[in-house]
């Protein structure tokens, strides 16, 4: 696609562009992708964990979205109806894989049954000091299970009972599983700033 | 509140705390601390939405499959994407209009061809003939004004319309004139002439049908 197609399709409003979508409009599809293609990636990528696994489930994402495109009527933000679906896909095929979508089993030892640590002036609080590109490696490093709550939950802001609904279990077990997923993640990030506070 | 009995409710207790628990939270530096490690965990999360970007090939595969599934459809010419109910109209009458007028003209040239011989002395081109009936400047005559007239009663907004397709008809059918009067025996042009009045014959006709009450 040229430049200046692809700057005719950038400055498509989201409303035009789905109406436009609706009628087999090629521009139109493009700038739907490009105003989500971001979010819905970074939700795939992080669920994987795997490159080229999330670029498939972005693409079957984007495709389910088009292909019911013409049944949108706009009772929802466009934003949500894509990223739910977007999530769906995900969880498909996690669920085709076989890996755990709802962490049941998972024990994952963390502060909460780890030995009790005295609170010192060497154990200062994280915040102010997470390092971003840390924290992304901790999240991948999380069981897929937790790692999906968490992922739903404080990244992409799902309420509970939403996220009870997608994946499949109960409120009180998404509420479980996120706390127990961010409990594990402070401690790979204490642990991982002790480690770096040690080297020479 | 013991610490214990904190981290057990931690779980259900969302973004908001209790009286207990804040209580709690004040007393206790560690319980304190955990909470701030949680919420700089969860605040800094948010960050990592739409962070990242997929590579090119991903729209590229989405828009080959939506090609091929014939979601995208490729765009048509504008002629044919756009209803254009006055041209479909004005061909309807070609056909007969065109017949009609060939007839006549035929039978003028063959009237004047064996009725009255050309010579170089006497140069009467059938333009002459023809435009002794129909007004042949872009000049509105008076039959042109009339027929405005008619059109702007009946249907005014195609008066404008009507009036530009007769002022450009006339410049026709005066250029085609010009060019048979310089030479009555070239046959292109007296063949030009014959379909300027064509034109300006079947402008009258769309004129007044489509002016019809």
């Amino acid at each position: 696609m040229t430049d200046a197609k692809k700057q005719q399709g950038d400055r498509l409003s989201e409303a035009e562009a789905i109406e436009r979508a609706k009628q087999g409009d090629a521009a139109a599809f493009e700038a739907l992708y490009n105003l989500h293609k971001r979010r819905v990636y970074s939700l795939c990528l992080r669920m994987t964990a795997n490159t080229a696994a999330a670029e498939d489930l972005t693409q079957e994402a984007f495709l389910q979205l088009f292909r019911k495109i013409g049944t949108f009527r706009g009772e929802s933000a466009f934003s949500t109806w894509l990223h739910r679906m977007a999530v769906n896909v995900v969880l498909m095929q996690l669920r085709k894989k076989g890996l755990p979508v709802v962490p049941l089993e998972e024990n994952i030892e963390t502060e909460e049954e780890a030995p009790r640590k005295e609170p010192g002036a060497d154990d200062p609080r994280l915040a102010g000091s997470i390092d971003r590109m840390q924290l992304q490696r901790s999240i991948a490093s999380l069981p897929p299970g937790y790692r999906m709550i968490f992922l739903l939950h404080d990244v992409e802001g799902y309420e509970h009972n939403e996220i009870a609904e997608m994946v499949g279990c109960s409120i009180g077990n998404s509420k479980s599983q996120l706390h127990k997923a961010r409990m594990k993640l402070r401690e790979i990030l204490k642990t991982s700033r002790a480690e770096k506070a040690t080297k020479p | 509140m013991t610490c214990e009995e904190f981290k057990r409710v931690l779980p259900e207790l969302g973004s908001g705390h209790g009286i207990e628990q804040e209580e709690h939270l004040r007393s206790c530096c560690a319980c304190s601390d955990l909470i701030a490690d949680l919420n700089a965990i969860s605040k800094e999360a948010r960050f990592l939405q739409g962070s990242e970007d997929p590579s090119p090939w991903v729209w590229n595969s989405i828009e080959v499959a939506l090609r091929q599934e014939g979601l995208i459809r490729q765009p048509q010419l504008e002629h044919s994407r756009t209803p254009t109910p006055m041209l479909s109209w004005r061909l309807r009458w070609l056909v007969p209009m065109a017949a009609t007028l060939l007839i006549v003209f035929g039978a003028l040239i063959y009237q004047r061809g064996t009725g009255q011989p050309q010579t170089a002395q006497q140069p009467k081109p059938v333009a002459g003939v023809v435009t002794a009936n129909l007004q042949p400047a872009d000049v509105m005559g008076g039959e042109d004004l009339q027929l405005l007239k008619t059109v702007s009663e009946r249907t005014p907004s195609m008066r404008a319309t009507y009036e530009a397709d007769l002022r450009s008809v006339n410049a026709y059918i005066r250029d085609a004139e010009q060019s048979a009067h310089s030479d009555p025996n070239d046959e292109v042009a007296q063949q030009y002439l014959r379909n300027a009045y064509e034109q300006k014959a079947m402008v009258y006709e769309m004129a007044l049908d489509r002016s019809l009450p």
